[in-house]
C-alpha cells in the first residue's frame, strides 16, 4: 500500500496570499474598466450560473480540483456536451411542467447512472426508472451506462424548486467522488420566484446556492490509483461549497485560478430600502453529505420558504414559512430561503456609533475590513497592510457551525465558509 | 508629573476622552496624534452595561477508567482550593464589571464555562467592553479576541465580532461591542477570532432578549413572556438557560503543551450542560447574576463549599418547580454534533426556535413534541407545564438528557456522566426565582 502522505499543518499564507493577491489583481483591473469582471461563459461574476434545457447531455469527466491547503484531489463529474471537467456538475436549471431529458454519456472505468431526487416518473429509456438487482441484491438505485454506454433518463419537472441529481450506483462511493450537481426548476409565473405560490419573491440576479459537500481524499486517491477502498474508514478532511473550500469560494464565477470550479459562493446584496431595494436575495441550500450541516448567516436570519421542492404553506395557503439563523439541511435535502440585510441603526459619519473608537493602532483589522464601522466609508489602514475592501462596502460571514468542518485536513477558518456582501445603495463600488 | 505613568494607565483608551488625552500627552509628540481614538464620544461616556475579559483558565470534567487517556486529565492542571487539580484546559470570558485594574488583571487564567449568562432589553441599547488579558499558559500565542453575538439580525460587521471583515481586540487593549436588541428570544455568543479552535476552548456562552411584553401582568400573572405573543402564550414562571457544549479532550490539551489538533479527527469526549456535566449539573450555582457579580477581594470567583472543583463552572442546571407553573427552557447548542433534548415524561412546547416566534400573523407553527433536535449553533424556547406532584417524596424527579446517548454518557460509570439533569417538582414551596438558573 502506497503511503499516503497527509498534507499536515501547511501554512495557510502562502494560499492566501496567492489567492488574495489574485482577487486584489482581479478587482484592480476590474475596477477600472467595465463594471463587471469578464467571465469565460459571459455570465455574471456571482450568483448561480445555468445551464439551459431541458434536454441536456451529460458525459463523465475527471479531474483535478484545488483545495484551501494546497493540494489537488482527484475527482469524477458529469459535464454538459463537449465541456471540460468541472466540479461540482453544472447546475441544470428549467421551467416548471417541461419535459427534461438528460443523456447520460458514462467514460468511468464502472456503470454510472443518475437519480433526480423529489422528481415522479422518471423513466430510462423510455420505462419507469427502478432499482436494479442481480438476484436479490440491489446493483444500481436506477438503470445505469455501463463503463463506455449511455443511457436517457426524462421526467416532467411538475414542482418549482431546488432539487439535487445525484449517482445512483454504488453512491457511498460515486458521490463523494463529485457526481452529483443542483436542478432549478423555476415556477411557471416567473423565474425570480421560488415557487409557483406564496410570497416568495427575490430580486433578479440575485440567486446563489450553498451547495455543502465533503471529500475523504483517501477514497479519491485510491480511486485515482485504481485501488481498493474500504467505505468503512470513510473520514472527510475536506468540506466544500460550491466545490470550493474558502478563500476560493468567494472568487468570482470562472475565476481563471480555478479552472475546474466554476461556481463561487459569495452573496451580493444592497441594504433593503422600501423603495430602492424591496426584494430580498434567494439563497438555495443543497446538502450532498450524509449528515446534517448547521449552515449560519451573519448579520441576519434566512426566511426559509420551502424544502424538498415543497414551499412552506398551508392546505389553505397559510404562511408557515419560519426564520432561522442556522439553516440545519439533513442529508440530501434542499432548502430554499431568502435575506435581506436592513440599516437598523443607520449608524453613520452624522450619526456615530456610541463608543469611543480606538485607534488602529490598538485594534486589529480584517483583511475586509474597509477601516470605517459605516457603509459606504473607508478609513485608514495600518501602515503596510493591503485591504480587499473596495468602497466601504460590508462583509459578514457565512458559514457551516459545525466548526471542526470548516477546516481543510486541519487548517482552520477554510472550508464551507462564504461571505455576504452589502454594497451600499449609492455607490461607486467596482 | 502627579501620578506614575504605567503602561496600563497609557493603553486605557476605553471610557471617558479625558482618560485617553492624559496617557497620550505624555508620549513624545510624534506619537501623540497616531494614537488618539478615532472617533470620542462627548459627554459624559456610559459606562458599559457589562465588562468582560478574555483569558485562559481550567475547568474540572470527571476522571475514570474509561475517560483517562494521555489528555485527561492535563497533568498540567493547578491545584483547586481543596487541593484537588482542575483537569482540562480553556479558553474563556469571564465577567469583570465593576472590578479595578488590579483585580482585572488578577483573572488571567481563571476563564469560566460556560461564559456568562446575560441578557438585554428589547429596543434597550445594551454595550458589552471587551479586554484581552492574554493566556497565562502560552505566552506565545497573541491571539486577539472578538464577542459574536450570534444571530444577532441586522448587525454591522464593526459590532459582529468577526475578525475578517472587522475589529479583533489585541492582548491588553479593549472594545466596546454595542447591541440594540430589536428581536426577542434565545441567542448565544462566542469568541469568532479561530473560532474552530477558541469555541472549542470553551469561549461560548447563552444571551437572550426580554421582550417589550413583559411586566404585563394582564396576559399572564407573572408578567414574563419570551415573545411578544399578544395573548400570554409564552408566559412563563421559571426560567432556565440550558447552554450545550462539547469537549475534545485532545484538543484542549493540545492547546496546554503546544501542540495543533487535526480539527477533522474531531470527536466528543465530554458533552456538557451549562458547562458541566452530569451530577455536577445539580450542583449549586456560583455567582451567576451578571449585574450583581461576586467575587473574593481578589477578584475571582468564589468556591462553594463541597463543590470546588466546580469553581470556574459557575452555572447550574437544576430546574426547582412547584407543580402546574410554567418553566422556560431556553436550549442553545455550541457543541460541533447534533444534540436531541428529551425530557421524560412531560410534554415540551416549542414556541421559538433561533429567537423566532414560531407563529406567521395569526398563523401559529409552534409544536409540541418530546425531543428537542439542536444542530450546532441553533436554539429553541420550550415551556412546559409541571405536571400535579404524585410523591412519595419531596419531589417528583424527571430526567432532561440528551437523547444521543453517547452525549448523555460521557463514558462515565453508570453510563450517565453527561448533557443530564433533573427537573424536580414539588407540591408546594419552591421560593420564586431571584434570577434564570435560580
Amino acid at each position: 500500500m502506497v503511503p499516503f502522505i497527509k498534507q499536515r499543518k501547511r501554512k495557510l499564507s502562502a494560499r492566501w496570499g496567492v489567492a488574495l493577491f489574485q482577487i486584489l489583481a482581479l478587482i484592480i483591473l476590474g475596477a477600472g474598466a467595465t463594471p463587471r469582471v469578464a467571465v469565460a461563459q459571459g455570465g455574471p461574476s456571482d450568483g448561480i450560473v445555468c445551464t439551459t434545457g431541458p434536454t441536456f447531455t451529460l458525459t463523465t469527466q475527471t479531474g483535478y480540483i484545488g483545495t484551501p491547503d494546497d493540494n489537488v484531489v482527484f475527482m469524477w463529474g458529469f459535464s454538459a456536451a463537449g465541456a471540460g471537467f468541472q466540479h461540482p456538475s453544472p447546475v441544470l436549471c428549467v421551467n416548471q411542467d417541461e419535459t427534461v431529458t438528460v443523456i447520460l454519456h458514462n467514460t468511468l472505468p464502472e456503470p454510472v447512472s443518475i437519480v433526480f431526487p423529489g422528481q415522479e416518473n422518471v423513466l430510462a429509456n423510455g420505462a419507469p426508472a427502478q432499482p436494479q438487482l442481480s438476484g436479490s441484491t440491489i446493483t444500481s438505485l436506477t438503470p445505469a451506462a455501463a463503463s463506455g454506454g449511455s443511457v436517457t433518463y426524462s421526467f416532467v419537472a411538475n414542482r418549482p424548486g431546488a432539487f439535487i441529481y445525484q449517482s445512483g450506483t454504488n453512491p457511498a462511493k460515486q458521490v463523494p467522488m463529485g457526481l452529483f450537481g443542483a436542478l432549478i426548476v423555476r415556477p411557471t409565473r416567473g423565474a425570480t420566484y421560488l415557487y409557483q405560490t406564496g410570497d416568495n419573491a427575490f430580486k433578479p440576479n440575485t440567486e446563489y446556492m450553498v451547495l455543502l459537500s465533503e471529500i475523504d481524499p483517501a477514497l479519491n486517491q485510491a480511486v485515482e490509483r485504481n485501488r481498493p477502498f474500504n467505505l468503512n474508514n470513510y473520514r472527510p478532511r475536506y468540506f466544500m461549497l460550491n466545490g470550493r473550500g474558502f478563500p476560493d469560494s468567494i472568487a468570482p464565477n470562472y475565476a481563471s485560478w480555478l479552472p475546474t470550479q466554476p461556481y463561487g459562493a459569495l452573496v451580493r446584496i444592497q441594504p433593503y430600502d422600501a423603495t430602492l431595494n424591496p426584494l430580498p436575495a434567494a439563497v438555495r441550500y443543497l446538502n450532498v453529505t450524509s449528515q446534517d450541516m448547521p449552515f449560519h448567516p451573519h448579520g441576519n436570519h434566512g426566511r426559509v420558504l420551502g424544502r424538498d421542492g415543497y414551499p412552506l404553506e398551508g392546505a389553505l395557503g397559510e404562511d408557515l414559512s419560519f426564520e432561522k439563523f442556522v439553516i440545519n439541511i439533513g442529508p440530501g435535502q434542499t432548502w430554499d430561503t431568502t435575506t435581506d440585510w436592513q440599516d437598523a441603526e443607520g449608524y453613520s459619519l452624522g450619526n456615530p456609533v456610541p463608543i469611543t473608537v480606538p485607534n488602529v493602532q490598538n485594534t486589529v483589522y480584517g483583511t475586509f475590513y474597509g477601516g470605517s464601522p459605516y457603509i459606504g466609508q473607508t478609513g485608514p489602514q495600518p501602515v503596510g497592510a493591503t485591504t480587499l475592501n473596495q468602497c466601504g462596502e460590508y462583509y459578514i460571514i457565512q458559514h457551516n457551525h459545525s466548526l471542526f468542518q470548516i477546516t481543510s485536513w486541519g487548517i482552520p477558518m477554510t472550508g464551507p465558509i462564504s461571505y455576504l456582501r452589502i454594497d451600499p445603495l449609492a455607490n461607486s463600488c467596482p | 508629573m502627579s501620578k506614575t505613568f504605567t503602561r496600563r494607565n497609557f493603553m486605557k483608551l476605553g471610557g471617558a476622552a479625558l482618560a485617553a488625552t492624559t496617557g497620550a500627552h505624555l508620549l513624545p509628540s510624534s506619537f501623540n496624534r497616531i494614537l488618539q481614538p478615532v472617533h470620542v464620544v462627548q459627554g459624559a461616556v456610559p459606562e458599559p452595561d457589562l465588562f468582560f475579559a478574555a483569558t485562559d483558565g481550567w475547568i474540572s470534567l470527571p476522571v475514570n477508567p474509561a475517560t483517562t487517556t494521555i489528555f485527561h486529565p492535563d497533568p498540567l492542571g493547578p491545584l483547586n482550593p481543596v487541593g484537588n487539580p482542575f483537569t482540562t484546559y480553556i479558553f474563556g470570558f469571564r465577567n469583570v464589571t465593576g472590578l479595578d485594574d488590579t483585580q482585572i488583571q488578577n483573572q488571567k487564567n481563571k476563564a469560566q464555562h460556560s461564559a456568562p449568562l446575560f441578557w438585554t432589553q428589547q429596543d434597550t441599547p445594551f454595550q458589552v467592553k471587551l479586554t484581552n488579558l492574554g493566556l497565562a499558559l502560552r505566552p506565545d500565542l497573541v491571539d486577539t479576541h472578538t464577542f459574536h453575538w450570534h444571530g444577532f439580525r441586522n448587525v454591522i460587521p464593526f459590532f459582529d465580532g468577526e475578525p475578517s471583515s472587522s475589529v479583533s481586540v489585541p492582548i491588553g487593549r479593549d472594545f466596546t461591542y454595542v447591541f440594540n436588541s430589536h428581536d426577542p428570544g434565545t441567542y448565544m455568543y462566542h469568541c469568532h477570532v479561530e473560532d474552530v479552535e477558541h469555541v472549542q476552548m470553551g469561549m461560548t456562552g447563552l444571551v437572550f432578549v426580554r421582550p417589550v411584553q413583559d411586566g404585563n401582568t394582564a396576559l399572564y400573572p407573572s408578567g414574563t413572556y419570551v415573545y411578544n405573543d399578544g395573548d400570554g402564550s409564552t408566559g412563563y414562571d421559571r426560567e432556565f438557560a440550558m447552554f450545550l457544549s462539547e469537549v475534545w479532550a485532545e484538543s484542549h490539551w493540545a492547546d496546554a503543551h503546544i501542540q495543533l489538533p487535526e480539527w477533522s479527527d474531531y470527536k466528543t469526549d465530554f458533552a456538557l450542560l451549562n458547562g458541566r456535566v452530569y451530577p455536577d449539573t445539580l450542583a449549586p450555582n456560583g455567582s451567576i447574576d451578571p449585574f450583581n457579580p461576586v467575587t473574593d477581594t481578589n477578584g475571582d470567583l468564589i468556591a462553594t463549599p463541597g463543590y470546588e472543583h466546580l469553581q470556574y463552572q459557575p452555572l447550574s442546571s437544576l430546574v426547582n418547580c412547584n407543580a402546574g407553573e410554567r418553566v422556560l427552557l431556553r436550549f442553545a447548542n455550541l457543541g460541533f454534533k447534533q444534540a436531541a433534548m428529551t425530557l421524560t415524561g412531560i410534554k415540551m412546547q416549542v414556541v421559538g426556535r433561533d429567537a423566532t416566534f414560531l407563529r406567521n400573523g395569526s398563523t401559529s407553527t409552534s409544536y409540541a413534541t418530546n425531543t428537542v433536535s439542536l444542530n450546532a449553533g441553533e436554539s429553541a424556547d420550550v415551556i412546559f407545564i409541571a405536571p400535579p406532584y404524585q410523591g412519595p417524596g419531596a419531589y417528583d424527579t424527571y430526567l432532561l438528557y440528551n437523547r444521543s446517548h453517547s452525549q448523555t454518557s460521557n463514558l462515565s460509570a453508570g453510563g450517565y456522566g453527561g448533557q443530564m439533569t433533573e427537573v424536580r417538582v414539588y407540591p408546594s414551596g419552591v421560593t420564586p426565582q431571584t434570577g434564570p438558573n435560580t
